[in-house]
Formats: structure tokens, C-alpha cells, sequence
């Protein structure tokens, strides 16, 4: 045996202990078949036009782009969606009522009103106004609806607050109709003026938003209304005190209004609090 | 694919407690909830949509709670609630028009959709009528047309074949049969005949927690050997009627069949039976 002989048989796999020497048989067998495998799939494998590859997958994207069967509504969106599924009743209602405010503000303008009657009848009519603007949210809670709203992409909780930003506007509309027109005849200033008007405006609001969930029955929808013409009614209570709207008297106005500011928040904020919970919704 | 988990929920109302630490995972298929009325099927599905938040536990869909996935969750979710409201001066179409759009459908695919849905719950002549004029299966067809709406991966069902007729029954138990792939669809009732033939698994509640669980057939085996089949003398049967359970009661001939569900052999004679799902929810929603 010559010495490259010996060599090779020393570096034999056969000459490695038992166990080391299958280990090696089967690396080697497994790199063998590994090699077979990948020559075997070259030989099949066809050739990829890259740019045609690219042109494929370019159109395919573009056909998922267009089959997209969710969109997610913008805020914008949602405000007009909101807008476009009230009822005509209701958007009738509340262009009437900025219809009339025009028209009142204008009588009482050609009519030279001041002071009080002027005051009670405008205040009376924005509490009126108010309420009709916020029978889009009024709306959501009757008719047994809410539950199912909850569900919706555009849940209730978000809906509310859609709908009390639009009745928000529209009522900021009328107030400055009312006040730009009448106000400037007040002698006691705009100031008070709108201070006169926004205090029957946010105790009503307090009142009717509360009339939403605070019972349970099938009459919801007359229970609203009945509310709404209560709080209006509730807007004549300065008639009763005579001086009610004298200087002297300013500092109860502004306590008044403040309450009822904070109780309106403390209002908004219950009753989207009683959403999340859900457990007055499943009972209306 | 969704998955949901349900991880010990508990729903307590004042002194009731709903449902009584639930858990479950729910994956592709139908989920047929049964139980008697006040059993905490339908606060358990209110959770599962988030219209409810459980005093205790989580509602996970795809390992994240689901009001932190918030419009996220609700794009995957189809509802149907027991009580199903709806605005009387709408029309179909125009209902399900609002709901398209409230559900996040694009506007192009909403028209399209919507016409999909009325053809198939069988309202599309009737799409241009108010839904004050319709009639209780009708409505309640709408309200299974505005679940499907959006293509949910999620489907909740609170008692949707109650007010249908039996051809209704079966032609929505096909539809969501034939829907429920690669869905989670998830449906209460106390019609035992509607989740019998559909559902894949059956999930039996009782005082708010799930007494039994699992396919037909594994059901039905829980009640194996507490079956029986009896011939009785009229006053004979009058008087097991008080005394069991009775799935079933036949005259036949001058002699009574009574089939009754009890834990031991109600007397010498009665065979036992191959038990079915009325059986089942005998067994358990019985007493």
C-alpha cells in the first residue's frame, strides 16, 4: 500500500468511531439528495419574466384596491351621512325654525320692540328652536334602536355627539339671528341679552337631554315631546318676577347660567357614560 | 380569520349576576346558544357586541380586548338583537341605505349591497315600502338583511327565527349555513330544531354559566341512558306526566306512548331511547 493509500484509508469515514461515522453517512447522503432536489426543480423550473411578473401583480393589487369592501367614513363624512339620513320632518322642523327666527327677529326689528316682552318671546323661542334641533338625537333613543346602533362602525356614543354638534350649530344660528337682530335694541347691552336667552336655553337642554334615558317604556318618542314643550313652558318663568330683568338681578343670571352650564356638561357627560355601560340602552 | 375569546366574564345586574364567569374560544363555525328565557344568552351576546361591558373578564378578538380595537372590531361584527328597532318612516332600502352607510360600506358597494340583501332575504319587492306596514317576518327578514350588510366576519344572532314561519325558518337557517364559512357565527335560541341542523357547536346556559358544551352528537351523549320509551294505561301516563320530565306524549291505540327524560328507569317496563335535543334540553332546562 503506497502512502497516498494509506492516507486516504486513514481519512476514511470508516476508520471514525461507530456513531460519529452514520452521522457522517447521513449529512453526506442528505447534501447528496439536497443537491439531486434542487437540480431536479432547475430542471423544471420555468423562466420567470420579471417585468410580466411585476405587470401581474401591479393589476391584481389594483383590482384588490377596487374590490376594498370596507371604507373608513371620514369625519366629514360621517357629519354628512348623519345630515342625509334624518328625516325630512325633522330637517322641515328645523329649517321652519330658523325660517321663523328670521322672521321674528325681523318683526321685532320693524317693530322697534325693547326690553322685556322682546326677551321672553325670544328666549322662549330659542328653547323651542333647541329642542327641535336636538330631536335628531332624541331620535336615536327611541324606536329601539340604540342597541343596534351601539354596534355600528359609527357607534351611538359617536352619533350623539354628531348630532348634538349639528343641533349646536344650528342653535349658535338662530342665537345670532336672535341677538344680532334684537339684541342691539336691548338697552341693557348684548351681553345681557344673550345671558337672558341662554339661561331658559340650558336648563331646557338639561331637562330634555335627561328625558332621553331617564325611563323606560315603550312610550319614549311621546315622553320626548312632551319634555320639549314642557321645557319651553318652563322658559316663561321669568314673567313671574317682575324685575327679573333688571341690572340688580345680572348676578343671579350669571349663577344661573353657570349652573346650568355645568349641569349640561355633567348631562352630556352621564349620558355618554350611559352608553359605554350599555346597561340603559338594553333597557330602552 | 377573527378569534374570539371569552376570558371568565361575569355580568352582574344589581343583585343578578347574568352571566357567571364564561369562557370560551370561538373560532370558524356556528355557535347555537341554548337555554331557557333569563339564562344569560342574550347579556352574553350584548358583551360580545360591546354593547354591554362586563362587570369582570375580557372579550378578546384576536388577542386584544375588544374595546380598545374599538371601530375595528365593530367592522367585523354583524348584529341582530332580540328587540330589533327600526326608524317606522324609513323604507327597506332606505334603512338598510343608513345602516350601509353607518357601517362603514363604501358608497359605490351600498346600493349593490343593499339590493344583494333584500334579494336575499326575499324583500325586494317590498323595498320601496315603509317598514310600519310590514309584518313581524317581515321585519325581522330586514333585520337579518341589515346584519349581513357589511360582510361580518362576526355574525350574533339573538333569536333570529322567532316570528318566522317554518319556510322562513328553514330558508334562513340554508342562508347562514351557507354564509357561515370562514365566519364566526354565533346565534340564541330557544328553538332547539335551529341550531340542531346547523350549529357546530352546541352551547347549553343555564343561570348564566354554559352547563354543557359540544357538537350534536356529543350533546345528545351527554343524556345517553336517561331516555325512555313506555307504553302506559291512560291514567298510568297522567300520572308519569306529573311526576317526570315528558319530551313526549302519543295516543296510540287504547295506550299512551311517553317518552320521559330521567336519571334512573322511571318504571319496570320503559326501554331506554336514543336521546335527541329536545331531550337534552330537557335534561337540563326541565325543571
Amino acid at each position: 500500500m503506497n502512502e497516498k493509500m494509506k492516507k486516504e484509508k486513514m481519512e476514511s469515514p470508516l476508520n471514525e468511531p461507530k456513531d460519529c461515522r452514520t452521522e457522517h453517512n447521513l449529512a453526506e447522503t442528505a447534501e447528496i439528495s439536497d443537491r439531486r432536489i434542487q437540480s431536479l426543480q432547475e430542471a423544471w423550473r420555468f423562466q420567470l419574466d420579471e417585468s410580466k411578473k411585476n405587470r401581474s401583480l401591479a393589476v391584481i393589487r389594483q383590482a384588490a384596491e377596487t374590490k376594498q369592501i370596507r371604507q373608513y367614513p371620514s369625519f366629514r363624512e360621517n357629519l354628512w351621512n348623519q345630515f342625509c339620513f334624518l328625516p325630512w320632518k325633522c330637517r322641515a322642523a328645523q329649517g321652519g325654525m330658523l325660517l321663523a327666527a328670521m322672521l321674528l327677529a325681523g318683526w321685532l326689528n320693524s317693530q322697534h320692540a325693547d326690553g322685556r316682552d322682546s326677551i321672553i318671546v325670544c328666549s322662549v323661542f330659542l328653547v323651542f328652536a333647541g329642542n327641535i334641533c336636538l330631536s335628531g338625537v332624541a331620535r336615536l333613543f327611541s324606536w329601539h334602536m340604540a342597541e343596534l346602533e351601539q354596534t355600528l362602525y359609527l357607534n351611538l356614543k359617536q352619533m350623539v355627539c354628531i348630532r348634538m354638534l349639528e343641533a349646536g350649530i344650528l342653535d349658535l344660528v338662530i342665537l345670532s339671528l336672535l341677538a344680532g337682530m334684537t339684541g342691539r335694541l336691548n338697552s341693557l347691552g348684548t351681553g345681557a341679552y344673550l345671558l337672558y336667552m341662554l339661561v331658559p336655553f340650558l336648563w331646557s337642554d338639561v331637562l330634555y337631554l335627561h328625558m332621553l334615558t331617564a325611563f323606560r317604556n315603550g312610550a319614549a318618542g311621546y315622553r320626548q315631546i312632551s319634555a320639549g314643550i314642557l321645557c319651553g313652558l318652563l322658559a316663561f318663568f321669568p314673567v313671574f318676577f317682575e324685575h327679573a330683568y333688571e341690572a340688580a338681578y345680572l348676578p343671579w343670571w350669571r349663577g344661573l347660567g353657570l349652573a346650568g352650564a355645568v349641569l349640561l356638561a355633567a348631562e352630556i357627560y352621564g349620558i355618554l357614560g350611559k352608553i359605554e355601560g350599555g346597561d340603559s340602552l338594553c333597557l330602552n | 380569520m377573527p378569534e374570539l375569546t371569552i376570558d371568565r366574564v361575569t355580568k352582574q345586574f344589581k343583585n343578578k349576576i347574568a352571566v357567571d364567569t364564561v369562557s370560551l374560544d370561538l373560532h370558524n363555525g356556528v355557535y347555537g346558544f341554548l337555554g331557557a328565557n333569563g339564562a344569560g344568552k342574550t347579556t352574553l351576546l350584548r358583551m360580545l357586541c360591546g354593547v354591554l361591558k362586563p362587570t369582570s373578564g375580557e372579550i378578546r378578538c384576536n388577542g386584544t380586548e375588544i374595546r380598545m380595537l374599538d371601530g375595528e372590531y365593530r367592522c367585523l361584527l354583524g348584529y341582530l338583537p332580540q328587540d330589533f328597532g327600526y326608524y317606522p318612516d324609513f323604507t327597506a332600502k332606505r334603512y338598510l341605505e343608513y345602516l350601509a352607510a353607518c357601517k362603514a360600506v363604501p358608497q359605490y358597494l351600498a346600493k349593490e349591497k343593499v339590493q344583494e340583501m333584500l334579494r336575499l332575504v326575499g324583500l325586494e319587492g317590498e323595498q320601496k315600502q315603509k317598514i310600519k306596514t310590514f309584518s313581524g317576518g317581515m321585519i325581522r327578514r330586514l333585520g337579518i338583511a341589515q346584519a349581513l350588510l357589511n360582510d361580518p366576519e362576526i355574525l350574533i344572532l339573538d333569536e333570529p327565527t322567532s316570528g318566522l314561519d317554518p319556510k322562513e325558518r328553514i330558508r334562513f337557517r340554508n342562508i347562514i349555513s351557507a354564509l357561515s364559512k370562514g365566519k364566526i357565527v354565533i346565534l340564541s335560541t330557544h328553538i332547539v330544531s335551529d341550531v340542531e341542523f346547523i350549529a357546530d357547536q352546541i352551547l347549553l346556559m343555564k343561570q348564566g354559566c354554559i352547563v354543557e358544551q359540544g357538537n350534536s352528537r356529543e350533546v345528545t351523549g351527554s343524556v345517553r341512558g336517561k331516555v325512555w320509551e313506555y307504553l302506559a294505561e291512560p291514567e298510568e301516563a297522567d300520572r308519569m306526566n306529573e311526576t317526570f320530565a315528558v319530551s313526549n306524549l302519543k295516543n296510540e291505540g287504547d295506550k299512551v306512548y311517553i317518552r320521559i327524560v330521567s336519571d334512573t328507569c322511571p318504571c319496570e317496563g320503559a326501554a331506554p331511547a336514543e336521546p335527541g335535543l329536545e331531550d337534552v334540553y330537557l335534561y337540563y332546562f326541565g325543571n
